[in-house]
């Protein structure tokens, strides 16, 4: 509970309160349900991406590269529980199979935005000035030149593979992600907490680390969680595009893809990699959700 | 490789042969009585992608051809059941007894889009045009290169090495006008089928003084300059959206009952079908996997215009790499793939299976040849086994362009080569020009490429798969199959030549110099209202766009 | 909490004002900046030249007959293909430098200037339309459920932009399309026909305006809420809310400011990916725009037309966030830039 007496006059718009440290945290997130729920879900998913071979040995789904054209776009049945694609292949195993690659894409995309973006944005918010201008100017050209093209060279000399896609989105996206942080940065490198902690001694990396960046986590984790689906989906253009994941490996991107094109005959085939997706999203969307909560204890309830 | 999305077909196309049931239902009636017809009389169809060029020399794909059909007509024009080239700008025409030299008589009444008349010089011209090196046309060779006299040092003419020597090359050309009524040919060699030729949409005359005024490049850009001598001219091109076609009032065959026809140019099939649902298109190419619910759709399985194509499709093995080079290998494969599975189940229905090279429709047509490429895994296997060794030790690069029709294809063929004879095949999925240069660099083992007729005769297609062709890219060559469709491309005797041509797509098809799979159709729902429409099975981008001007359009 | 230093003075609002003193070395940055993209378009150019030609496939490869070896030899010739690397390098340059972009080797000989004139402004148009509906809808919302956290207009808005974020635009561009052109059709006979003809700006615009909007403004929304909530986790910012109109107007306006920082810098690059367009959305709308342009030429290897559209997105992106920064400044003033 608030402090009563507190005039409008006495609040200091200039310096907020910074967000404290670690401890705690995953106590306070495991209080929270809906945290909580997505968690679980996200956990299933990733046994499902590490397992899915596996239940395929054991006969447990069906084989997402068995085709039967005798029974293509097929509805919901017993022997099919989310009826079958173009080529009559299983589509609740392929769902099953494409979370390996969406997830993998989604996460390590995002891992390497974190990486690169946040380091870029971090120290070109700190230093400002020069080492501002030039690494924001070099953003500038990053942003600008035609991915596509930069992906098809990438793909001819590369090959097209997994490692190459994780490559190629992730050395191309991480722009925006620079931008947020050092925006955020800048702001609040002014803040007199900053000031205090530059007067005790600290060096820059501390400051960063232990003032800062906990300070951008809230934008931060709004990026990535929606970074999250924004690769899957870059994913599908990709391959809509031609520098894609070969086949006939499935991936909730190509689905969607493949799906649309039926979509007036067969919804189903759109719908359910799109749902698989929301929910994945929603999930991930809740843990971030969870997580900021957790880390600052004064987030309101 | 099939595509249903009509824009990357190579194709273009003329005339029409076809199940005589299919045509006759899609063939015209006799003119509406004006009782009937709609005030408005205009026609909304889709040829889904923005032509490159409507300047008849550099045109070359089937959706140039859709709008180059209306505007621009040729000496002659193919019969809508491709039986022959009928009389067009030209009246008649004449042979001469050692077949070297064709005479053209013009017509005196046929006349450009801005009344003046249309002169045996304007076809000289054109014609040199697209002979010239600067030009680079893409139809120039072998279609003229191959055939007029004096044209074949156009490949040793380079465009800006050679530039002086242009002039004199082209004057050289067999091509004369000794007075404004007549068009003089000279011939490399007796060509039997030199009169397709002169029915080509590209050969289409052009006017010096249009092509001076504007410039060669901006003549063809825009609807004042494009001066043109068909049955249509362009009012409007709004640049990736549509063209607009209203009736050449001065030519020579009369007005035509459609008085305004939009090509729109819509490269999303789900958007062309739901227009074609609320009533802005009057035709539309059936998404694939729409098939079974137009088919089961109480009033759209009315509407359903199915039209043969005189195409083929088949799997191109490269002979240079193993086990390709090996001729039992190669027929092994055709045999491993199940045809009907492919054209009933994953092609719905649209595409007929083919164990040989000449379509139905053609002349050439010869299904009884196909036997040893027929469907028989078991046997696949074993003569895989006894060829090359073990199957599951073999590996194929597979490469297939980023269409998404393309990839169904390959997805399942690579599919049956894997369950039916137990090879491992990489899909390698890449952009339409990567595909390409790895193609002409013979970087790739398997590819499944196909050809559409430029015109119906056996001739276009057997030229081929000759040696050093370069539109088959997996260097198949048989000294015996070359002889036998060179002696083909000249005799004069109908009945001889269809023999040699016979026995050369037997060796072909015994050879496996390809793995025949199936020849394709259009699926098109066009609304009841729209009369007259008149298909072949040279189509372009939608049926019947060959003859828009016999089409009415009744009340509705 | 005790009250620190530097607490402005009683009922002051937000200044627009820049600091007296900086008027002119804002003026000099932005000259600075704006030079800056001499080098950056350079860098641009080089970039792509190299890539370019690093690219498999030549224009002239197709995909069905092929070209013969003479007519390709002629081509190359006649677009200066066969020279030398660097020669086509520094004549292109040299081009650039009197505004020559070049003729399109896929359009038969149409300047490529003209060719994106024609194409750009019916992107610009409806991205512009997109940005303006992503800052009322997408800060709108995300403002007002960061207000009203864990009610149930929070629970709406953070449930409508998890679905707007994981409906790709072309299902959401067809699911429309399927309502209101083809469902709305059969039933009253009367269509929301798509845009068509002449590009204008009519009721047709709305669908794909809509579609290119809904996953900016989920994102918007979830970013403004988040970086809300952060200001509003203050314990005296709620009692102060609780206080009065008056009090009221004061603490939304500091929160608006405190909170705007990320937003802005997501708006700028939307801004930019909008004006340059979204090759799906302008397929399945069939709009004659940019995006689909660019893919067109690059997938087509049309090399002037790749670079002319690089050149313009470079120019269009360095504007674009030389906006957001010099908001960062009228936002909150004391950051300092360069």
């Amino acid at each position: 509970m608030a402090a009563a007496a507190v005039t409008l006059e006495q609040i200091d718009w200039e310096n907020p309160e910074q967000i404290g440290l670690w401890r705690d945290a995953w106590q306070r997130f495991r209080r929270n349900p809906i945290a909580v729920g997505g968690l679980i879900f996200v956990c299933l998913l990733v046994l499902d991406a590490l397992l899915a071979p596996l239940l395929v040995t054991l006969h447990l789904i069906a084989d997402p590269l068995k085709q039967n054209v005798a029974h293509t776009y097929a509805g919901f049945s017993l022997q099919h529980l989310l009826g079958t694609d173009y080529l009559g292949r299983d589509l609740l195993s392929r769902v099953m199979f494409g979370a390996r690659i969406s997830l993998s894409i989604g996460l390590i995309v995002q891992a390497i935005y974190l990486a690169i973006g946040g380091t870029i944005g971090l120290i070109a918010g700190y230093f400002g000035g020069r080492v501002d201008n030039l690494l924001m100017r070099f953003v500038d050209i990053w942003y600008a030149f035609p991915d596509l093209l930069f992906l098809l060279v990438v793909v001819a000399v590369l090959g097209p593979s997994l490692f190459t896609i994780f490559v190629a989105i992730g050395v191309i996206g991480w722009v925006d992600l620079s931008r947020l942080i050092r925006g955020q940065v800048l702001s609040l490198k002014e803040k007199e907490f900053v000031e205090g902690a530059r007067a005790a001694g600290s060096g820059p990396s501390k400051i960063i680390l232990r003032h800062l960046l906990p300070n951008t986590l809230g934008p931060i984790i709004v990026s990535l969680t929606f970074g999250i689906p924004r690769a899957i989906f870059l994913e599908a253009t990709l391959s809509y595009l031609g520098v894609g994941i070969p086949p006939p490996t499935p991936s909730w991107g190509i689905m969607i893809q493949d799906g649309y094109q039926a979509i007036f005959a067969y919804p189903h085939q759109v719908l359910v990699p799109a749902l698989a997706l929301a929910i994945t999203m929603l999930s991930f969307s809740f843990i971030g959700d969870g997580l900021r909560d957790a880390i600052d204890p004064r987030m309101r309830r | 490789m099939d595509d249903s999305v009509a824009r990357f077909r190579w194709l273009r196309v003329p005339a029409l042969v076809t199940v005589v049931g299919l045509l006759v239902a899609a063939c015209g009636t006799s003119s509406p009585t004006t009782s009937n017809l709609a005030k408005d009389q205009t026609l909304r169809v889709n040829i889904v992608t923005e032509p490159n060029s409507l300047d008849p020399g550099q045109q070359q794909y089937s959706y140039e051809g859709a709008i180059g059909a209306s505007i621009s007509e040729a000496l002659l024009k193919i019969k809508p059941d491709l039986s022959d080239a009928a009389p067009a700008t030209a009246s008649s025409y004449t042979i001469s007894s050692d077949g070297l030299t064709w005479t053209f008589k013009i017509r005196s009444n046929a006349k450009w889009s801005d009344g003046k008349p249309v002169t045996a010089a304007d076809f000289v011209y054109a014609w040199q045009r697209i002979l010239d090196p600067r030009l680079a046309a893409s139809y120039a060779d072998p279609y003229f290169v191959g055939t007029i006299a004096g044209a074949a040092d156009y490949s040793n003419l380079d465009a800006v090495k050679d530039a002086a020597k242009i002039p004199a090359f082209l004057a050289g050309l067999g091509l004369s006008a000794p007075d404004a009524s007549t068009f003089v040919v000279k011939l490399q060699a007796p060509t039997p089928f030199f009169k397709w030729i002169a029915s080509l949409w590209m050969s289409a005359p052009v006017r010096k003084d249009v092509v001076d005024q504007y410039g060669s490049d901006k003549w063809a850009t825009s609807a004042n300059s494009l001066i043109t001598n068909g049955q249509y001219k362009v009012s409007e091109l709004v640049s990736k959206d549509h063209i607009t076609l209203v009736p050449n009032t001065n030519y020579w065959g009369g007005q035509p009952t459609v008085t305004k026809i939009i090509n729109y140019e819509i490269s999303d099939d789900n958007q062309a079908y739901a227009k074609y649902l609320n009533g802005e298109l009057d035709t539309v190419n059936v998404p694939l996997a729409n098939t079974d619910l137009v088919k089961n759709d109480p009033k759209l399985k009315n509407e359903i215009k199915f039209v043969p194509q005189l195409t083929l499709f088949w799997m191109d093995f490269n002979t240079r790499k193993a086990p390709f080079n090996n001729k039992q290998a190669r027929l092994a494969f055709s045999k491993a793939i199940d045809r009907n599975a492919l054209t009933t189940n994953v092609l719905k229905g649209r595409s007929q299976p083919a164990t040989f090279f000449i379509p139905k429709g053609m002349n050439g047509y010869r299904p009884d040849l196909g036997k040893s490429q027929d469907f028989d895994p078991a046997a696949a296997k074993t003569m895989l086994t006894q060829a090359v060794g073990d199957p599951s030790k073999i590996t194929i690069d597979f490469l297939i362009r980023n269409i998404t029709a393309n990839k169904q294809i390959g997805e399942f063929i690579a599919d049956q080569l894997q369950t039916n004879l137990g090879v491992k095949v990489n899909q390698v999925v890449i952009d339409s020009k990567t595909v390409t240069t790895r193609l002409r660099a013979h970087n790739y083992s398997l590819y499944v490429g196909g050809w559409g007729a430029d015109y119906p005769d056996d001739q276009d297609w057997f030229d081929i798969w000759m040696t050093g062709s370069g539109n088959v890219f997996g260097g198949y060559s048989n000294p015996a199959y070359d002889a036998l469709v060179k002696k083909a491309d000249i005799e004069p005797d109908a009945k001889k030549r269809q023999d040699y041509y016979d026995q050369a797509q037997k060796i072909l098809i015994d050879d496996a110099g390809g793995g025949f799979l199936y020849q394709r159709n259009y699926m098109f729902l066009v609304k009841p209202y729209v009369q007259g429409l008149t298909t072949t099975a040279q189509d372009f981008e939608d049926v019947g766009d060959w003859f828009w001007g016999k089409v009415s359009i009744g009340q509705h | 909490m005790a009250l620190a230093q530097g607490a402005p003075p009683r009922g002051a609002l937000i200044s627009f004002k820049i600091p007296r003193g900086r008027g002119a070395s804002l003026g000099l940055y932005i000259i600075r900046r704006i030079l800056w993209l001499i080098p950056v378009l350079f860098f641009v150019i080089t970039i792509t030249f190299v890539l370019i030609h690093f690219a498999p496939g030549s224009p002239w490869d197709k995909e069905g007959k092929q070209l013969s070896a003479a007519v390709v030899r002629n081509l190359n010739a006649k677009y200066g293909l066969s020279d030398p690397f660097l020669v086509q390098y520094g004549r292109y340059l040299l081009n650039v430098l009197h505004f020559d972009f070049g003729l399109s080797f896929q359009y038969e000989d149409q300047p490529v200037s003209s060719l994106i004139l024609k194409s750009w402004p019916p992107t610009a148009v409806i991205g512009a339309l997109a940005f303006l509906m992503i800052v009322i809808f997408g800060i709108g919302t995300g403002v007002v459920a960061a207000l009203r956290q864990n009610t149930w207009i929070d629970y709406i808005v953070v449930g409508f932009s998890t679905i707007g974020a994981s409906t790709p635009a072309f299902v959401v561009g067809i699911i429309l399309i399927i309502i209101f052109s083809v469902a709305l059709y059969r039933i009253t006979g009367s269509n929301f026909s798509l845009p068509t003809g002449d590009f204008a700006l009519d009721q047709h615009l709305i669908m794909p305006v809509v579609t290119l909007s809904v996953l900016p403004i989920a994102f918007i929304a979830r970013l403004t809420r988040a970086s809300t909530l952060e200001v509003l986790r203050q314990d005296y910012v709620r009692t102060a809310w609780a206080k009065g109109l008056r009090e009221r107007l004061v603490v939304t306006k500091h929160v608006l400011k405190n909170s705007l920082i990320p937003v802005v810098s997501a708006l700028g690059p939307t801004f930019a990916v909008l004006i340059t367009g979204s090759v799906i959305v302008e397929s399945v709308f069939n709009i004659p725009g940019i995006g689909r342009a660019f893919v067109i030429a690059v997938s087509s290897r049309d090399y002037p037309m790749i670079l002319a559209t690089t050149i313009l997105f470079s120019v269009v992106v360095a504007l674009a966030n030389l906006v957001v920064d010099l908001l960062y400044t009228v936002i909150d003033p004391r950051v300092r830039l360069g």
